[in-house]
């Protein structure tokens, strides 16, 4: 591919817009993915861990499935959920006015959707991993629950945040099969850097090789960023 | 007894494989045909009523988006026949990839409007898809049902409008009438072909008047260096010859 990439033209080829446009668009998709995902998944791996409920088995495999899922499969799902005809999307669009599919929103929660596991997975294991005296001593000295939350536990599991975030931010920027299948494929909405490259490659594979080292540039980048940081 | 017939059984059958392995059948060859999308169900039929005829012959068949076949095969896939739903592709192969021979014209098309059998946005024209708010879906750029779908704007004069309105951009033509079977889409532009039998009940068609339409031209052809070139090109006849009928069933316009 390195042999392939067009080198000499390879500044005007990522400087076009296409390419800009997608890198922007797939960097906050991946950024919003991401975020949803700590944010969401936060609690439900809290519940994991700390909670005792029956069909915690049953939860923890539904989380896990979009992981092993094949994405244009995860995709076809949500066009069943979330499509205009779909179970939860025909009311959002007969209430509301609303349609998810063809939307920047619909790369989000494609994204999301495929990179959630992946947080969960990691935030279950910093709370796994972390000594709960620490924290029942801040409580018993006085600090309220949110407190302890803020100040203890968020901290001491700093690094498997950051894995978290990290982890489902690259899944998301990668995301391909269900984003093409749910979100469509538009300029400026929903095509993302894969998507772009997937487009290009139909009629000019030099430039799909050029994309495609930019999007190699940065996984090499996350890689490196981790390697300093928590995979010592 | 029980064991004795299961045993006779399985004998049976494990000298029943023995024979047709050993049997002097017919030689085994296969084809691989790239195809436009929008052959994909005329050209099932086609291959076959051609295995059919010529036992042992299997057809494996590749259907996308014609620019996405050529390229394909300039990277070096092994296509012994392409058949695109736009000259401009099959040129792209003559000219810069390996070449082809025995190339022809085989079908035309016309491209006609698909909105849901609903129709949510009321569309009944060409015009109404400069109309605000509508959820268009077409082709992308390169594909020839994508380029042809522009040139159709441009000829009603609708193009800036229409195109403010394009929210997907699908990777084949097949992709479009998908995203209009399942009501996510306002309105698509396919080849006439492309409303099947499989799709007639959720997608309603509307025509295009003849002085705005585009009229395709497929070209087929056997791809050089194909290791099966004369059965290709026995093929590629086929198609030119009694697949004609079967176009014309699926709605194909003759070349």
């Amino acid at each position: 591919m390195i042999v392939r990439t067009p080198w000499s033209r390879i500044g005007e080829l990522l400087t076009s817009e296409t390419v800009t446009t997608a890198l922007r668009l797939s960097l906050v998709v991946a950024t919003a993915a991401a975020a949803i995902s700590f944010v969401t998944g936060f609690p439900l791996a809290w519940m994991l861990v700390r909670g005792s409920f029956r069909g915690k088995t049953i939860i923890r495999a539904a989380v896990v499935l979009p992981l092993v899922m094949p994405p244009v499969v995860a995709g076809v799902g949500l066009m069943a959920a979330f499509g205009r005809r779909g179970i939860a999307g025909s009311w959002l669009y007969e209430w509301f006015g609303w349609q998810i599919t063809f939307t920047t929103g619909a790369a989000v929660l494609a994204a999301t959707f495929v990179s959630f596991p992946l947080a969960v997975l990691a935030l279950e294991a910093g709370l796994r991993g972390l000594d709960e005296r620490l924290e029942d001593a801040a409580s018993t000295l006085g600090a309220s629950r949110w407190y302890v939350l803020r100040r203890v536990t968020l901290p001491l599991m700093a690094p498997q945040i950051a894995a978290a975030l990290v982890l489902s931010w690259a899944r998301a920027l990668g995301e391909f099969g269900a984003t093409i299948t749910f979100a469509g494929n538009l300029q400026g909405r929903t095509q993302t850097l894969p998507l772009a490259v997937f487009e290009r490659l139909q009629t000019d594979p030099e430039g799909a090789f050029a994309v495609s080292m930019l999007l190699i540039a940065i996984a090499f980048a996350v890689i490196v960023g981790l390697r300093g940081r928590f995979l010592r | 007894m029980r064991r004795i017939a299961f045993v006779a059984a399985l004998a049976m059958v494990l000298a029943a494989c023995g024979v047709s392995g050993n049997a002097e059948g017919p030689s085994e060859a296969g084809l691989t045909v790239s195809g436009a999308a929008s052959l994909t169900d005329a050209f099932g039929d086609i291959g076959a009523a051609f295995e059919g005829e010529n036992p042992g012959v299997t057809l494996t068949f590749n259907f996308g988006p014609s620019d996405g076949l050529a390229t394909q095969i300039n990277e070096g896939a092994p296509v012994d026949v392409f058949a695109s739903a736009s000259p401009t592709w099959m040129d792209a192969v003559q000219d810069e990839g390996p070449g082809v021979s025995g190339r022809a014209d085989f079908a035309k098309n016309r491209l006609a409007i698909i909105v849901p059998s609903d129709n949510p946005a009321g569309i009944e024209g060409i015009d109404d898809l400069a109309e605000d708010d509508i959820a268009l879906v077409i082709a992308a750029e390169g594909v020839p049902a994508g380029d042809y779908a522009r040139e159709i704007f441009a000829n009603a004069g609708i193009a800036d409008a229409a195109m403010a309105n394009v929210v997907s951009n699908a990777e084949d033509v097949r992709t479009v009438v998908t995203a209009v079977a399942s009501g996510d889409a306002d309105a698509g532009i396919v080849y006439v072909t492309d409303v099947t039998s499989d799709v007639a009940d959720p997608v309603r068609s509307i025509e295009i008047p003849d002085e705005i339409n585009v009229i395709a031209t497929y070209p087929i052809a056997v791809v050089s260096g194909s290791e099966e070139a004369d059965l290709a090109q026995r093929f590629v006849d086929y198609v030119l010859g009694p697949g004609q009928e079967v176009l014309a069933e699926h709605g194909f316009l003759p070349a």
